[in-house]
């Protein structure tokens, strides 16, 4: 019994990481009907400055991750207007291409800039893990899981509750009637996407926390592992997002654990077909017509 | 005057080549490593121990009077990308030989082709087994994996180590290949393995199968990885409680590059090629050299056992009677030097008959030399 809730535990963590990506891909897509594969790459250039602001620029670790975050946003909002803006009203593939490209710029980019080699993360947690009989819980899971689920419950409230999430809605619902309604489409969207990348940007310092190595190449896995979470739980819902991203770290880890960890991503995938054949909008999803 | 302007021509050929013939004072020797990635610390460990060497001996004459010229080119630790830097040394640069790769799997895909050729190729630090089978023109200056596992199996019994638990990656040969001979080895020797786990190639977490490992209580663990997955292991292990000692084997030396907290370290036992703190006159001379052309210790064996690869080659090249690969292999084979890492001499597989220096780090990251074991 210890073991299985170790293992939980173990997909826990690796689910609530997983379920903050998530968030950034849902909200993207729910919005503009977007599949951001550059998202993955958010976390990467959020990892490189953390590494840049404590190695070259000295700062704190606080400093160094608020400034991360702010320059998630910036890239998030730079490339929405850059490359996504000017290709809204072309055919969604075109966007999808797109964004493909984009991703693949700033992979490339930071390979020329930062070398493929990789580089230590600076920061790390010191902190005891918590014995609770034989199941050790260590900090970084309950930071990872804390942070993952105030920032759900923030984020929907958010969308909820307030006018700009409100406005979200409407965009997300009917962008025509939404401007006839007087909302301010272009600043709605770069508003989701300056959230979506600030999510990216919190992201990247707890996925690399946990696994403190920065390379190039660091958001390709944790992108696709999180757009697989955003699609199972219902890509476009808050509570989805969250759900599928949970739900894939425990499968994850069980496998992992009780059959074969060669099996993982085979079991992985085949619960995403498994319920895409019976639920094709995702767990939380309504079928509802899509405008395409 | 076409038969004029046709002698014309061949005259200036004939005459072309003759004068090119004082261009060959410089012997080209090739060199291919994984210089970029995350592996790169052992290809440019490899690197600064080759170009130490050459530039010594450079200073002090070079191959019978002809100076020699590294030609380094990045394998970026992809086989593909190794097999076409062979060809362009082979055929753009015109080597006598070439000292690489750095990792198994390069060498091994350079190898074959090389084989092909009868290219004389020495390795500094590739230690699976079949690299040398059946290829009489592969060399190598570093301990192979079946030996290496054996000697760490026979080390952790001589601890009095037993119930041992394993994790291994099933998508990398190198700890594939550690693995077996491990497995086999305990057998032998009656040690039993309470758990085995393994990961796949590229995997980030590896929690669930630590926890695994926990559940069996091992009273230590073998990890046949590189180093940057081997620091990821060692940080889930202290997240999920899971204190033991951890034995793995050379290619969890450059651990130190991917840890930031080296106080996991001191847990850590492995077997390595060299040790800065082994004694003779060589190895003094080597680490003042190095010390002074780089500004520190070396921080891999691998620039020691390179140093020695450079030296067998070019020890051929000035023995061999000619620079074709035939002789030059030759040669090679006949090798019988004092280098920096021991004696060296080729068994009939081409592999050196070398001790293994077990190592382990302190709480700064610092090598600790622990006991060397002799074959």
């Amino acid at each position: 019994m210890t073991l299985f809730i170790s293992q939980l535990i173990n997909g826990l963590h690796v689910g609530s990481i997983y379920a903050l990506i998530a968030l950034g891909y849902t909200m993207v897509y729910g919005i503009i009907r977007l599949i951001n594969f550059a998202h993955g790459d958010i976390l990467m250039i959020g990892a490189y400055t953390v590494v840049i602001a404590i190695g070259s620029l000295g700062f704190s670790p606080v400093v160094a991750i608020i400034s991360s975050i702010a320059v998630c946003v910036l890239f998030g909002v730079l490339i929405e207007k850059v490359a996504y803006k000017p290709l809204r009203n072309s055919p969604k593939i075109s966007s999808l291409i797109t964004a493909i490209g984009v991703s693949m710029l700033l992979q490339n980019l930071a390979l020329l800039i930062f070398t493929p080699t990789p580089k230590p993360y600076p920061i790390s947690l010191n902190v005891e893990p918590i014995a609770l009989g034989s199941v050790h819980i260590s900090f970084t899971t309950m930071l990872t899981f804390g942070v993952s689920l105030l920032v759900m419950m923030a984020l929907q409230a958010f969308v909820l509750t307030s006018k700009a999430g409100k406005s979200m809605r409407a965009v997300s619902e009917d962008m025509d009637a939404a401007v006839l309604m007087g909302i301010n489409v272009n600043n709605t969207i770069t508003l989701t996407f300056a959230i979506g990348c600030a999510l990216a940007g919190i992201g990247s310092v707890l996925y690399c926390i946990a696994y403190p190595s920065v390379s190039p190449t660091l958001g390709s896995l944790p992108g696709v592992k999180a757009f697989i979470a955003a699609v199972l739980g219902g890509i476009g819902l808050i509570p989805g997002a969250v759900l599928g991203g949970f739900l894939l770290g425990i499968a994850e880890s069980l496998t992992k654990g009780y059959i074969s960890s060669k099996m993982s991503d085979a079991v992985v995938y085949g619960i995403l077909i498994v319920i895409l054949l019976f639920k094709p909008a995702g767990l939380l999803g309504k079928s509802i017509r899509e405008k395409v | 005057m076409k038969k004029l302007l046709l002698l014309l021509l061949m005259m200036s050929m004939v005459l072309s080549s003759i004068i090119s013939a004082p261009a060959e004072e410089i012997i080209k020797i090739g060199g291919i490593g994984v210089l970029t990635g995350p592996t790169a610390t052992y290809g440019l460990a490899v690197k600064n121990g080759v170009d130490l060497f050459m530039e010594e001996l450079n200073n002090s004459g070079g191959i019978n009077g002809k100076k020699v010229e590294m030609v380094w080119i990045d394998s970026q630790g992809d086989p593909a990308v190794g097999q076409a830097a062979y060809y362009r040394l082979l055929e753009n640069e015109g080597v006598v030989g070439i000292i690489g790769a750095v990792l198994t799997n390069v060498t091994k895909a350079v190898a074959v082709i090389a084989a092909e050729d009868g290219m004389p190729l020495i390795s500094a630090s590739s230690t699976a087994y079949e690299i040398t089978t059946d290829r009489p023109n592969v060399f190598r200056t570093c301990f192979i994996d079946p030996f290496q596992a054996v000697l760490i199996a026979r080390y952790m019994n001589s601890k009095g180590v037993d119930n041992i638990g394993l994790l291994y990656d099933v998508g990398d040969e190198y700890s594939k290949g550690l693995y077996d001979t491990f497995v086999a080895e305990c057998e032998k020797l009656g040690l039993n393995i309470v758990v085995t786990e393994s990961a796949a190639f590229s995997d980030v977490d590896f929690k669930s199968q630590l926890t695994n490992l926990k559940n069996a209580n091992p009273s230590a663990i073998f990890l046949p990885y590189y180093g940057q997955p081997a620091a990821y292991i060692l940080k889930q292990a202290k997240e999920i409680g899971l204190d033991v000692p951890f034995y793995g084997a050379d290619g969890i030396s450059n651990v130190t590059d991917s840890i930031g907290d080296y106080s996991l370290l001191t847990n850590v036992v492995y077997s390595d090629h060299f040790s800065n703190d082994a004694e003779g006159e060589l190895t003094q001379k080597f680490l003042s050299g190095y010390e002074a052309k780089y500004g520190e210790k070396p921080s891999l064996a691998f620039s020691a056992t390179a140093y020695d690869a450079a030296l067998v080659l070019t020890k051929a090249l000035e023995k061999a009677e000619s620079f074709e690969f035939d002789a030059v292999v030759k040669a090679m084979k006949e090798t019988n030097v004092q280098g920096v890492t021991g004696n060296i001499t080729f068994d009939e597989h081409n592999d050196p008959i070398k001790s293994a220096f077990f190592t382990t780090f302190d709480e700064n990251g610092n090598k600790i030399f622990v006991e060397r074991v002799d074959p």
